[in-house]
């Protein structure tokens, strides 16, 4: 039943190829994904009970390729194919040509198969083919700026996959087998030294696919780039980046014995403030929104390499809430790129005034994202501080209050008069109508917060009214804060040119990665 | 931990590349590079579950001798295809950028594509 979820998607994809200019076929495209949508809420309630495994080729476990849902993979089979939903809508009057709907669908039939997958070499695979079909989909417009940016994208990723492939190789060298759940058993058991080499180079990859502190350069590039339709960055920053922390999740159980978790919460914290460093000096409505995820990105490695339940659990709805407002912000960025026909921040005005329906989406995932109280946001961010100590806690407060200001900044295309008249052009109503689910979504997750978690997670945490309000205390306090700091300092900061000029080259990301790869050894080395 | 000659080989071979990757201007040489990495992690595969005076693992072999472990050369040929794949991807793509920015360095591609 599990090679479904992959074979659906490619299935789409090769008829959308051939048929990429009618409406029935795209029709019929959509149909298919608000089925694979219920299905993998199928699956979802099957999973609430038991494990579901599939061998292919119905080789004995551990010995062939096992795919496997368990209640928190079904979670995210759940949120892939619902967002893929969403951009299938967004895109539904766009006038791409049938290579674009191909590699959008074969991208979420991968991403998918990373989810379920249980065997190593399989996640390699899975893991260098949607590199490719990402690259391409980035040049999508062929001009010079996202050339550039797709090539660094391909090229980086296929370093760390070498990485990773040769941490695989260790793997099965000390194991014999290549499922993780086998090879789990099996380093159970292991001396720990032995361990070291392949956790580093595994780990390396995968926080690079993550864009932690120092390896995050790709990521603005991939996901701000102007060339790339808005829905591609929609999907990579709200979706594509989970699959990373997913893994991260799998490879940290994996490796349980050395893992350092105190030098992931230290980097996650790192990845956060420089995140929202990089976020409040752009100028580019899109790179804003990139470097914001490598911010949150930051908060939610922090909370789960933080040891407490509520920090875990608020990381996994974090995860989850972040898909949604990041994928509403840069649809809708996509719609009013259209609308300006710029994509500069000091530009942009009056988005409130000239399409209100789209002004009331960005202010319900802004407030989202900043975690104001009866938002989502503000849900999962109270149980990723309400499990952390003092300095923890601390930097987490700081991250948000980052985050506040640079989308203080950001809400200013909401209001004044535009300097540029806007294109008068009617807006899409399908691209309407799906942003303003993706921005519902947001306040409903904040209302019954604690009940999705109980029910997506099967985690039972309760929302303690006093450190509720206290929360929304500390919200208020830090937003007056964020607004007070934004128009004494930052707004008109000549630092502000001097941050967004940094940029590291192709070859200044290789030795960040080597950097990172030597760090960890150590670390792992003298702590595990 | 034992590391054997070919398992040392490989990670020096590994990192050789890497530190080519660091060090060259030219896009194509990084190219290169990340394909002698690939090599690097192909051998280091074809390495385990080997001692020598092992069989090949290759038609009918009679029971009483023992065959170098098949999984690992299987695998290898999905990872030398994939390879070969993304390498003639990032190949086009230099042409490609060679074409619309005239730039074969990452230096010159990156100032192109600020314009």
């Amino acid at each position: 039943m599990l090679a479904y979820f992959v074979i659906i998607p490619i299935l789409i994809a090769v008829f959308l190829y051939v048929f990429p200019s009618s409406k029935a076929g795209r029709l019929i495209a959509v149909i298919t994904q608000t089925a694979l949508v219920g299905l993998a809420f199928y699956l979802f309630f099957i999973c609430k009970s038991r494990d579901v495994v599939s061998n292919i080729g119905n080789y004995e476990s551990f010995l062939g390729i096992t795919l496997r849902a368990d209640a928190l993979s079904s979670v995210f089979i759940i949120l892939t194919s619902f967002i893929f939903l969403i951009v299938a809508v967004y895109t539904f009057n766009e006038k791409y040509n049938g290579l674009f709907w191909f590699l959008l669908f074969i991208w979420e039939g991968l991403l998918i198969g990373i989810f379920l997958s249980r065997d190593l070499f399989n996640i390699f695979v899975l893991v260098e083919v949607t590199t490719v079909a990402v690259a391409v989909l980035i040049m999508f417009n062929r001009d010079n700026r996202s050339m550039y940016d797709g090539m660094v994208y391909l090229m980086i990723n296929t370093v760390a996959v070498q990485f990773y492939l040769f941490g695989t190789g260790y793997v099965y060298k000390l194991t014999g087998v290549l499922d993780i759940d086998a090879a789990a058993k099996v380093l159970e058991e292991l001396d720990k030294s032995s361990l070291i080499l392949p956790y580093a180079l595994i780990i390396t990859a995968i926080s690079l696919k993550c864009a932690l502190v120092p390896l995050f350069s790709w990521l603005p590039k991939a996901h701000g780039t102007p060339g790339a339709p808005s829905a591609v960055s929609a999907i990579l920053s709200g979706l594509h980046i989970k699959g990373a922390v997913y893994l991260f999740i799998q490879f940290n159980d994996l490796f349980k014995e050395v893992v350092v978790s105190e030098f992931f919460l230290i980097i996650g914290i790192i990845t956060g403030i420089v995140g929202f460093i990089f976020a409040m000096s752009q100028k580019d409505i899109k790179l804003i929104l990139a470097y914001s995820t490598i911010s949150q990105i930051g908060m939610i490695i922090t909370g789960l390499n933080n040891d407490d339940i509520y920090s875990y659990t608020g990381s996994l709805y974090h995860i989850f809430n972040h898909a949604l407002f990041k994928s509403a912000l840069f649809l809708s960025a996509g719609i009013i790129i259209k609308i300006y026909n710029t994509r500069d921040i000091y530009k942009i005005r009056g988005v409130l005034k000239r399409s209100p329906l789209i002004g009331a989406v960005i202010i319900m995932a802004i407030l989202g994202i900043i975690g104001t109280p009866f938002f989502n946001g503000s849900v999962s961010k109270y149980f990723i501080f309400s499990g952390t100590s003092l300095p923890v806690g601390g930097a987490i407060l700081l991250i948000n209050l980052g985050t506040i200001i640079t989308f203080i900044r950001f809400s200013s295309i909401l209001f004044g008069k535009p300097q540029t008249e806007p294109d008068p052009a009617k807006t899409d109503k399908c691209k309407q109508a799906a942003v303003l689910v993706l921005g519902t979504l947001c306040l409903v997750g904040g209302i019954l917060g604690e009940q999705l978690i109980e029910f997506l997670f099967n985690v039972k945490v309760s929302v303690d009214t006093a450190g509720y309000l206290q929360k929304s205390a500390l919200f208020t306090a830090s937003a007056v804060g964020g607004y007070l700091i934004y128009k004494l300092y930052i707004k008109n900061s000549p630092r502000l040119k001097q941050v967004r000029e940094i940029e590291l080259s192709f070859r200044g990301m290789c030795v960040s990665v080597g950097a990172f790869f030597a760090v960890v050894l150590v670390v792992t080395k003298l702590f595990a | 931990m034992v590391f054997d000659i070919i398992e040392i080989f490989s990670v020096l071979m590994f990192f050789i590349s890497f530190y080519g990757l660091i060090t060259s201007k030219s896009i194509i040489k990084s190219v290169v590079s990340i394909l002698l990495m690939e090599s690097a992690v192909i051998m280091f595969f074809l390495s385990i579950g080997y001692t020598s005076g092992i069989m090949p693992p290759i038609g009918q072999n009679p029971e009483t001798e023992t065959v170098a472990d098949p999984l690992p050369q299987a695998l290898m040929i999905t990872a030398i295809i994939i390879g070969v794949a993304v390498v003639a991807v990032n190949l086009i793509m230099l042409i490609s950028l060679y074409r619309q920015c005239k730039a074969k360095d990452w230096d010159a591609a990156k100032k192109k594509s600020m314009e």
